[in-house]
């Protein structure tokens, strides 16, 4: 919706570019500054037009929205390049640097958080491509979450792909919007990265079974941590004194549910079969920290040691996560026949169709098997099922 | 879908988008009063208020059913403080550790984080990364196959987006919806330029039919010859410099500078740079590519600080023979460019053949100018004054745009081919929340309320 305009001021700014020597246009001119001078007096603007019979356009509060935006609001009209320029900063007087991260003035709890910038984006990409370093690695190294160092991967492999194919980019409005937005530069001395990081790393998720409050009595005595109380919130009983002594190495211990999730023990049955849940160290994103922690704790001046050491278990969990990933791209193989016929561009992939009680249940009629079944009607084509896509393959 | 996302200023109603009505909603917006009102009049306002923000292009039951009351959230750990205890101490004496816990961490905003599974829509996404000023047009955007998930358009809107999803806009829509409208002035060059356009191909497409091969033919060995004499008569050292000169106004131009002049300004410099390029370029296939011309250029202005001091003498002395000569080509440029930042190229090169001392020792380029200049050619070849682009050129960001400028965590986004990925699903952590919402903590603990649908 187009601002519309004052008739006093149009004329007003009207006048110098209108010819005087024409009497028509003088006679226009004319008019409503007499109004205008009568209008004080008058208290409805109708007659101001007295041959008019469209209300007044300007409104009270279209008003005042205009003096807001030509008074107050003026300072958001155009950005500050390099920093933030909020609403909240204009309400809030008082030059705090909080209010210059808060783009909603009511809500308390909404930053604007920092973004990469250009150069630390091109930084991981280099690290990560060129210099092939693991996504762990790079991802302690510069203090960037690993989920986005994959992502950034990909967006940079993509933008040098454009580039190649001379496809148009959008720099002028990438730069503008890395004016505006704060960004987190790529420091002369890397280490900066990881002392002072772009978002925290090692963010715990939390977990459905820690929601309910439990009252759970143990002795005084107790050496009650948090493998104990992850037990306690899966219900699983309490370790035996064996294994707690097994767990005394707890670097160890750590290392072990990390490297083989899938050796974590369950409790239920069932449906309801879930594993155990596990302490915090080992289900952080970067578990190998903690035990580089403890080691540079015990050794506070070896440092050497403490490097070797470090980069000896970032090694271990790397080379785990490579085998898992063999492992699990194994079975799919497996389970999968492809087929591609010559002169074709289709691949075919054919999976074995299961029939047990999780698929077609115990009647045979379940949803979750696929294939047409008898007495099973498919709606498929009925009113009302969406159609949209829950995923989009590569 | 009928565009119901009014930005009324009686009865305001806050919305996803950029608007200056937005703004000035957004900063009369107050805590709505609870004193006299009940609990379930105090859920409802606060419901209709902020479903008039998140996802009011969704029906109500359609936001009812992916409303979950499950919240995600995450702890931040530190790895040193898991180190150095195993968390006995927080359960020992009676329970709530021995000492008793110093530092009470932040809350949660829990329920800032109602309409977090809106956050997964593709629109709203687009939104989110600051591909389009309103979720409105990123909806448009999505339904007119301009938006792909994955390299596959995607037409749907209401794509969830799965985390590792890479969404990607057509970067000249993403232009549009962030930049200057055009004035009107702009869009009648436009016009003109359109026009133009079509006549030019129709003339063409006339040539083609006679088959007039030979004559072009003709023209481009005419062309090339000129272009040689040319080479050979200006000093390209002079040229460097104004092109400098220009290139500096340019970019120290403050916003108080009027637009119109600023691009009068701009218009000369593009002009001299290709009147530079006409002359290097001995091919004229180079007159095609704005990125080969560029570097190109660029390997001109390169070799030119080191090449400095031998040319000297051979330069000074072409230059004083051949005033007749440079003069003229002057006088031809000054006709064919009107705009004042031509005239004064025009003028430098008079200067430069009557007084060519003078030139010789001011013309020694600093690192410091040829960046100046690199960047004012970077500038120029990035953002180009295009009179057929629909938004005003050259590009700038649309008034009140810095506002609304944030890019929340859950997103990657690379602004430069406007692609961006869905990390993650948006989460809460201790004092923050992750969707953005412009209501304070009362209204989004009385929605998330009216949506556990125990009224």
């Amino acid at each position: 919706m187009p601002p519309r305009v004052q008739n006093q001021l149009v004329t007003n700014t009207l006048l110098p570019y209108l010819s005087s020597s024409s009497t028509s246009t003088s006679t226009i001119s004319k008019i409503p500054t007499q109004c205008s001078s009568s209008s004080i007096t008058s208290t409805s603007r109708r007659t101001c037009r007295p041959f008019s019979s469209t209300v007044a356009s300007q409104t009270k509060l279209r008003n005042e929205m205009f003096t807001w935006l030509n008074g107050e609001g003026a300072a958001l009209k155009n950005h500050i390049p390099g920093s933030t320029n909020y609403l909240t900063q204009i309400k809030e007087r008082d030059e705090q640097p909080v209010g210059r991260t808060r783009p909603f003035p009511l809500n308390q709890n909404f930053v604007s958080e920092s973004i990469l910038s250009e150069e630390l984006r091109n930084e991981i990409y280099d690290r990560v491509v060129n210099q092939k370093k693991s996504v762990r690695a790079v991802s302690v190294d510069l203090g960037v979450d690993m989920r986005r160092v994959g992502a950034v991967v990909r967006l940079v492999e993509l933008e040098k792909r454009q580039k190649q194919q001379g496809k148009s980019l959008a720099l002028p409005y990438a730069r503008a919007i890395h004016e505006m937005v704060p960004t987190t530069p790529l420091y002369e001395d890397t280490r900066d990265n990881r002392n002072r990081p772009h978002e925290s790393i090692n963010d715990l998720p939390v977990h459905k079974l820690t929601d309910p409050q439990i009252f759970y009595p143990v002795s005084e005595s107790r050496q009650f941590n948090r493998v104990d109380a992850g037990r306690v919130f899966s219900a699983a009983p309490a370790l035996e004194n064996k294994q707690v002594n097994d767990a005394a190495d707890p670097a160890e211990a750590v290392s072990r549910i990390t490297q083989n999730p899938s050796h974590i023990e369950k409790v239920g049955k069932g449906e309801a079969e879930q594993q155990v849940l596990q302490p915090a160290d080992a289900r952080i994103p970067h578990p190998h920290l903690v035990a580089h922690e403890r080691f540079r704790q015990s050794r506070p001046t070896e440092y050497r040691e403490i490097f070797k050491a470090y980069n000896e278990r970032l090694r271990q969990e790397e080379t785990a996560e490579k085998e898992r990933k063999r492992l699990a791209k194994e079975r799919q193989d497996q389970q999968l026949t492809k087929v591609q016929p010559e002169s074709s561009r289709f691949e075919f992939r054919f999976k074995d169709v299961v029939v047990s009680k999780e698929t077609t249940g115990t009647d045979g009629r379940g949803s979750k098997a696929p294939g047409l079944r008898y007495g099973v009607p498919s709606y498929e084509r009925k009113k009302g099922q969406v159609k949209i896509p829950t995923r989009v393959e590569v | 879908m009928r565009n119901r996302a009014t930005t009324p200023l009686s009865k305001p109603k806050l919305r996803q988008s950029w608007s200056k009505y937005n703004l000035f909603n957004l900063q009369r917006l107050r805590n709505p009063p609870t004193g006299s009102k009940t609990f379930f009049q105090q859920k409802w306002t606060a419901k209709s208020m902020a479903r008039s923000y998140h996802g009011e292009q969704v029906r109500e039951s359609q936001w009812a059913r992916m409303f979950s009351r499950r919240i995600r959230s995450v702890v931040p750990m530190s790895p040193a403080r898991l180190a150095q205890d195993d968390g006995s101490g927080m359960s020992a004496g009676r329970g709530a550790g021995v000492e008793g816990t110093k530092d009470f961490p932040r809350l949660t905003p829990f329920t800032q984080m109602t309409f977090a599974p809106l956050e997964r829509r593709l629109d709203v996404a687009i939104f989110r990364a600051m591909f389009a000023s309103s979720a409105r047009q990123a909806r448009q955007f999505v339904v007119h196959g301009a938006v792909t998930v994955n390299g596959k358009q995607m037409r749907y809107p209401g794509y969830l987006l799965n985390p590792g999803d890479l969404f990607q806009v057509d970067p000249e829509r993403v232009m549009y919806a962030t930049g200057a409208p055009k004035d009107k002035h702009e869009r009648r060059e436009g016009r003109i330029a359109r026009k133009r356009s079509a006549e030019a191909q129709e003339a063409e497409a006339e040539a083609k039919e006679e088959g007039a091969t030979e004559e072009s033919g003709e023209n481009k060995e005419a062309e090339s010859e000129e272009q040689g004499q040319k080479k050979e008569n200006d000093d390209p050292r002079e040229t460097l410099k104004v092109l400098l000169a220009q290139a500096k106004t340019i970019m120290a131009g403050s916003k108080d500078v009027l637009p119109a002049k600023r691009k009068q300004e701009l218009r000369g410099f593009q002009k001299a740079v290709k009147r530079v390029l006409s002359r290097s370029d001995s091919s004229t296939v180079l007159a095609d590519n704005l990125e080969s011309q560029f570097s190109e250029l660029i390997t001109l202005l390169k070799a030119k600080p080191a090449e400095k001091k031998d040319n000297k003498r051979p330069k000074r002395d072409q230059s004083s023979d051949e005033t007749q000569n440079v003069s003229e080509s002057a006088s031809e440029s000054a006709t064919a460019s009107e705009s004042q930042p031509g005239e004064a190229l025009t003028e430098a090169f008079r200067q430069a053949a009557e007084n060519p001392e003078e030139e010789v020792d001011t013309s020694e380029l600093t690192d410091e100018e040829l960046d100046v200049l690199k960047r004012a050619l970077v500038q120029m070849r990035d953002n180009p004054i295009d009179s057929t682009k629909p938004y005003a050129t050259p590009w700038r960001p649309r008034d009140y745009m810095s506002a609304f400028a944030f890019i929340p965590r859950y997103l990657e986004v690379n602004h430069n081919i406007c692609a961006a990925v869905y990390l993650r699903h948006p989460v809460a952590r201790p004092g923050y929340s992750e969707v953005p919402t412009p209501f304070g903590e009362p209204v989004g603990t009385a929605a998330f309320a009216w949506y556990l649908r125990r009224r």
